[in-house]
């Protein structure tokens, strides 16, 4: 089949299942239908990037569609975290339909809200359009909008419309951004719909005009940003992720942030092609990166939630990749290689917490006590996976985490090095206490837990088996995938 | 002459914004604001484009002067709203700041139109003074009605630059900016009722229960 | 030396209590009633100065100086008024700094004799008084600075006279801005509804007539009569400012400058009657706005 048809079907499969969730009628029918959706999605995004992982080819275009290095990268990881939200999801559900928490309406309305939010994100990575990739951003903000409050709750409608706000004031900003970077293409030999094609972009990069590219750089990061949930504009990402629904947590942490701080890369791409690698952009990556590192720090102590701790550890980790990208070097490789393994672990962390808050009835910390002797299972989960967040070795983050350290050292940025380090050893304690304290102790209301199905067994020990693999001896074809999406975001290739 | 005074009409609503605590004459202000901007492309369009001029001053007519105040009428006849009361930034104080936005938005548009950007230093000042206002009163303002209407204007800034700056790209500003603003207002629209009925207000300052 | 400046300073010191008379009259005609004799504020005057004078025993000198002086600062701001497109008595470069500071003098002897009696409710006139001037005064002079640019002159009689069709044509919007900011700034610091109700007999709810309260006699007919030369020295800068028409014959532009200000006077009277008075809270946020219009106008005319 050619590969123009993949691309279309990456697309339009995703449409095709939201009319199917909108027609269907029983809510295992829907929950069905979304797995099904995504095993043959995941399936057509292995065909299409299984020529550039393997370095077969260097990219895959057709009109407005390009796959790169990094593109394919990033598909590659939404699909994985995607069809395991959505295994994650069909028991999640099973479980709150048995006990009346949700209607069957509500069921399908997330099933089509599901199915757009990957279209979207499929959107904006496979368009070589930056036009396409901003209305990608654009309809996953409305999308996932209405998906946190999946549960009609006072708290979760609160979390939905300050997120709906700021993102959408974000998405804005980046418009504006993205239409300054079309302005600085005035002048060059590019035809009308070429302007917009991110490689026409890079090729012209030094051609194009500086100032204004700047200024468009700055708005691009301001909005991206927001999205991306980098301090200090992350306020929203705490209640959006502590009120919704598990499996959108997760796609939340797992995958949307990604998109986002993805989108910036490409444009730190142009401008870094542009300004012949001074830095100029990577210096506001580190210092932002470094502000969401201290900030989300600071309220990771006093957290009290369990969700809303995982949702800060998610600013702590963008903002960790953020540092990396930020200080250059192998420091872009090691924060490429931070997304996949920060994207699998909080996947994982949210089916945990959202688990083990449906078994316990609640999300408070303190009032959840023996995960590993009330469920097995999930609670090796939890403790597993938030082990591997603070970066004990020898799980992937912790490999990539000292990557980013020697990155710091190779570029002398010692500031940034004392305070990564004073942050995360913070967060290594206070994060361990919590997760201590989940897993041992006697459960204080012993409800009895529905067995572990096999699928269960199969998330929590295979992402944690992947983790573990990864950290301890990187594949061959990785490395080099990853050298090359380095090599294009530093502006090289 | 006809350019500038389209760009002063602008600004002025935009300082009226500021100032008004009516909630229905706001409406009415950013309606009129969306109205007066459709006649933007038949000023700045070269010859050649008069269909697509036509189109784009039909559509954003239609849905910036007709449709978007509709619904928020709707919206907040069902919140049963009047007025804004005592906002976050007194009134007096938000036209005070607005006049030093107003500046900041000159000084902006002075060094972006020296690089050769954009139609006029007042066309650029008066997209950019719609941006600051807009952001201005999502920030200091209660009402959710009014931090909608306070992205509408954000979002009218930004099509005035984008038609002003890269008008000539065909379908970027429309693209952009009218299905941002469609569906994002229809969205938020859907999201004003559903807080208001759970929560029997519209007063954002009072969603303050997730903290911390 | 020139007399036609000074027989144009006679006719203005001879009319201006007449313009009260008109926006008098058009409020009662609006009303449905006959109203006052246009010559009324004539008569009072005559009234008043033929009466004795109370003192009370609290005041000072300033008390009494009050008046007096305040009558020669508006003598001094119309002797640099341009007699619609004619030039003023006096003019030098910079004359409209001075004219702003005489008017300021004007407002500042008034104020220090209503405090000087110490009555509290004279006080809150007072204050009031120069809170709103606080911010009218940068609004009109912001406004003048515009008009300095466009028409590229510092002297009154060189700006107003030189405001010309050309002038509106190219700059249009920023003088159409000047101009409604102006008018704002004409009904707030001549105490018009709807910043100031003239006919108010609430001592809490007046500015202006609050602050002379405690004038009898004499002195209060100074000070009825400089108001009135307060009024016609700011309508006839707001008039020539929208008269863009310049004959160069002495007696056409008199005759249009004149028609201008009874237009003018008329339209007071029709605002005064089509509006109520604002909250109290709300005139700041009025002349915030004027503030602002002339700012964007000023901001128009250095492109």
């Amino acid at each position: 089949m050619p590969v123009v048809h993949y691309f279309w079907i990456l697309v339009g499969l995703p449409v095709v299942g939201a009319l199917v969730c909108a027609l269907l009628r029983a809510p295992r029918a829907v929950l069905t239908a979304l797995i099904a959706m995504a095993a043959v999605e995941t399936a057509v995004g292995a065909l299409l990037v299984k020529g550039v992982f393997s370095g077969a080819q260097e990219s895959v275009a057709w009109g407005w569609f390009y796959l790169d290095a990094l593109s394919a990268y990033h598909l590659a990881i939404l699909l994985l975290v995607y069809l395991l939200s959505t295994v994650y999801a069909a028991g999640y559900f099973r479980h709150e339909l048995a006990t009346g928490l949700l209607r069957p309406g509500q069921i399908r309305r997330f099933g089509i809200l599901w199915c757009g939010a990957l279209a979207a994100m499929a959107l904006v990575l496979i368009s070589n359009n930056i036009g396409a990739m901003w209305i990608g951003m654009e309809a996953t903000t409305l999308m996932t909008a209405f998906l946190i409050c999946v549960h009609r709750t006072a708290a979760s409608l609160e979390a939905m419309w300050k997120y709906l706000l700021m993102c959408s004031v974000g998405v804005a900003c980046a418009f504006m951004g993205t239409l300054l970077a079309v302005a600085a293409t005035r002048g060059l030999p590019l035809s009308g719909s070429d302007v917009m094609l991110w490689t026409q972009m890079r090729a012209a990069a030094t051609q194009m005009n500086l100032p204004l590219l700047k200024l468009a750089f700055l708005f691009l990061f301001v909005g991206y940003g927001t999205k991306a949930g980098l301090a200090p504009l992350h306020n929203w990402l705490p209640d959006a992720h502590s009120q919704a629904p598990a499996p959108v947590s997760a796609l939340f942490s797992g995958f949307m942030l990604n998109t986002a701080f993805y989108c910036i890369l490409r444009y730190v791409a142009i401008i870094e092609a542009a300004t012949g690698g001074s830095g100029w952009s990577l210096h506001l990556l580190q210092f932002f990166g470094l502000i969401s590192i201290v900030v989300a720090t600071a309220f990771i102590l006093f957290q009290e939630d369990v969700k809303r701790l995982l949702a800060y550890h998610s600013v702590e980790h963008l903002g960790i990749i953020s540092l990396g990208v930020g200080l250059g070097g192998i420091g872009v490789f090691a924060a490429l290689f931070h997304v996949f393994n920060h994207s699998l672990c909080k996947t994982l962390a949210f089916f945990s917490a959202g688990r083990i808050g449906q078994i316990y009835g609640t999300h408070a910390m303190d009032r959840i006590r023996g995960t590993l002797k009330a469920h097995p299972v999930w609670g090796i989960g939890l403790f597993g996976s938030f082990l591997a967040l603070i970066g004990v070795a020898p799980f992937a983050l912790f490999m990539s985490e000292l990557q980013i350290i020697f990155a710091a050292m190779d570029g002398r940025a010692y500031v940034a090095l004392a305070l990564f380090l004073a942050g995360t050893g913070a967060i290594f304690m206070g994060a361990l206490k919590h997760a201590m304290a989940m897993a041992w102790g006697e459960p204080e209301h012993p409800t009895p837990a529905p067995a572990a199905g096999i699928t269960d067994v199969i998330l929590v020990a295979g992402s944690l088996g992947i983790l573990l693999a990864v950290g301890l001896w990187m594949p061959e074809w990785y490395r080099s995938l990853l050298l090359r999406a380095a090599h294009i975001v530093e502006g090289k290739i | 002459m006809g350019l500038d005074t389209l760009f002063v009409f602008l600004v002025l609503t935009s300082l009226i914004l500021l100032g008004s605590s009516l909630l229905s004459s706001s409406i009415r202000v950013v309606a009129l604001q969306g109205a007066v901007l459709s006649f933007l492309p038949f000023l700045v369009m070269e010859p050649g484009w008069a269909g697509r001029a036509v189109f784009l001053a039909a559509l954003t007519m239609a849905l910036k002067g007709i449709v978007f105040p509709t619904l928020l009428n709707r919206s907040l006849r069902e919140a049963n709203v009047r007025r804004e009361m005592a906002p976050l930034v007194g009134y007096s104080l938000s036209l005070a700041l607005g006049i030093a936005l107003l500046i900041l938005a000159f000084w902006l548009a002075g060094r972006l139109h020296g690089i050769g950007v954009g139609l006029s230093t007042l066309s650029l000042a008066a997209a950019f003074f719609m941006m600051f206002t807009g952001l201005f009163l999502i920030i200091a303002r209660r009402k959710a009605l009014t931090q909608v209407l306070g992205f509408l204007v954000l979002e009218n800034g930004i099509y005035s630059f984008g038609l002003t700056v890269v008008g000539h790209i065909h379908w970027l500003v429309e693209l952009g900016v009218l299905l941002d603003v469609f569906v994002a207002v229809f969205i938020m629209g859907i999201a004003i009722d559903h807080i208001s009925r759970e929560f029997d207000h519209i007063n954002v300052d009072q969603l303050d229960q997730l903290k911390g | 030396m020139n007399a036609i400046p000074w027989i144009h300073m006679v006719v203005a010191l001879v009319l201006a209590p007449l313009l009260l008379g008109v926006i008098n009259r058009t409020k009662a005609r609006v009303a449905g009633r006959d109203g006052a004799p246009l010559l009324q504020l004539y008569f009072d005057l005559w009234k008043l100065l033929r009466k004795g004078a109370v003192y009370s025993r609290t005041t000072t000198w300033v008390f009494r100086a009050g008046p007096l002086i305040g009558l020669a600062a508006v003598l001094g701001a119309l002797l640099l008024t341009p007699f619609g497109k004619s030039a003023a008595p006096l003019r030098f470069d910079g004359d409209l700094i001075l004219f702003a500071y005489w008017l300021g003098l004007m407002r500042f002897v008034t104020v220090l004799a209503a405090l000087d009696t110490g009555s509290s409710f004279e006080g809150m006139g007072a204050s009031r008084e120069v809170f709103f001037s606080a911010l009218a005064e940068p609004a009109f002079l912001l406004g003048l600075l515009g008009l300095a640019r466009v028409t590229d002159a510092i002297s009154l009689s060189t700006i107003l006279p030189g405001v010309t069709a050309a002038n509106w044509l190219s700059a249009g919007p920023a003088l159409a801005l000047i101009a409604a900011a102006w008018l704002v700034i004409l009904l707030a610091e001549n105490a018009r509804i709807p910043v100031d109700d003239p006919n108010t007999h609430l001592e809490l709810t007046m500015i202006h007539e609050v602050m002379v309260l405690d004038h009898g006699g004499p002195d209060l007919g100074l000070i009825l009569y400089g108001a009135a030369l307060k009024l016609w020295v700011m309508g006839a800068l707001l008039v020539s400012l929208l008269t863009p028409v310049r004959y160069g014959v002495v007696w056409q532009d008199a005759l249009v400058f004149l028609g201008g200000m009874l237009i003018l006077a008329v339209g007071i009277g029709l605002i005064e009657s089509a509006m109520a008075r604002l909250r109290l809270t709300r005139v700041p946020q009025l002349l915030m706005g004027a503030l602002a219009l002339a700012a964007l106008a000023l901001m128009l005319t250095m492109k």
